[in-house]
């Protein structure tokens, strides 16, 4: 039994019940300019992350990837690393 | 009834064409490079707000971010000035506008966008959300938690030393309280034997 919980509290919690994390914040816009916020949304690499795993909603999604596309328009986020 | 048509048309038309659109609010945000001398820096800036004179726009707010590294090089700079101008202008003058941006030298990269609506209000008061300010307090945070986070290792360390010397210490005291639990009996049995022998020596009968 014991073994059991252990188990449960190692394994990672299903990523398909994420819930947004803009949408906890109630966001409306997302800036290209506010680095802190774009950040934690992009692997080490510079690609944005899927949806999948970061638990954005399809509208926070859409925004995050046109504030990242201006942001490394204007050279703030990497295109590549 | 056609011709009636026709000149109802012409009416309408030029109305049309008179309607000029209201000025619309924008976000210009403008990089340059760092190594530029005080002069030229200065006629960059009064050069892009000459722009805006030039296309009957007003100087809302702005909001200078200063020195700041960028994520990849722009011609041959890895540094840039950030500065992003709000203003007012009509949008058939805007392309006239990202236009002249294109063409004024010792800018790198420039980008004309329209703010969201819900941000609107916050610029037409003149105090926009500032980045900067966030940005530096972010990066200061990020410190303080590398700072934390290393101090908390080095304690985590500090008390794996310890523990390891506490260990040692109990196990010393072990042994010399064993070592303490045999000397006595040794020197008993010692005390015991000299006494013995002495005994054994101070007897005559012995005759040794």
């Amino acid at each position: 039994m014991d073994y059991r919980k252990q188990r449960q509290q190692q394994q990672r919690a299903d990523p398909r019940l994420k819930k947004c994390p803009f949408c906890l914040k109630e966001a409306k816009v997302i800036d290209y300019k506010d680095y802190p916020t774009i950040k934690p949304f992009m692997d080490y690499f510079g690609n944005i992350m899927k949806r999948y795993y970061s638990g954005l909603c399809l509208k926070h999604q859409k925004m995050l990837k046109n504030a990242i596309e201006r942001a490394r328009f204007m050279g703030m986020v990497a295109y590549r690393k | 009834m056609p011709s009636a048509q026709t000149s109802a048309a012409p009416e309408t038309l030029p109305e049309v064409l008179d309607e000029t659109p209201e000025a619309g609010l924008y976000e210009l945000c403008v990089l340059s490079p760092v190594n530029l001398s005080q002069k030229e820096e200065q006629t960059l800036l009064s050069g892009i707000e000459e722009l805006f004179a030039e296309a009957e726009g007003k100087l809302v707010a702005k909001d200078a971010w200063g020195r700041r590294g960028l994520a990849y090089r722009i011609k041959k700079q890895t540094e840039g000035n950030f500065v992003i101008y709000y203003f007012e202008v009509n949008p058939q003058k805007l392309k006239e506008v990202d236009k002249q941006l294109r063409i004024l030298p010792n800018v790198l990269r420039h980008l004309i966008v329209k703010p969201p609506k819900e941000m609107l209000p916050l610029i037409a008061k003149g105090t926009p959300v500032k980045y900067s300010e966030r940005y530096e307090q972010w990066i200061k945070d990020q410190a303080t938690a590398v700072e934390t986070e290393r101090r908390e290792e080095e304690g985590r360390l500090q008390k794996k030393v310890a523990d390891r010397a506490k260990i040692q210490a109990k196990r010393t005291e072990v042994k010399k309280k064993e070592v303490q639990k045999k000397v006595p009996t040794s020197t008993l049995e010692e005390a015991d034997l000299s006494k013995k022998l002495e005994e054994l020596i101070s007897d005559d009968t012995l005759g040794l």
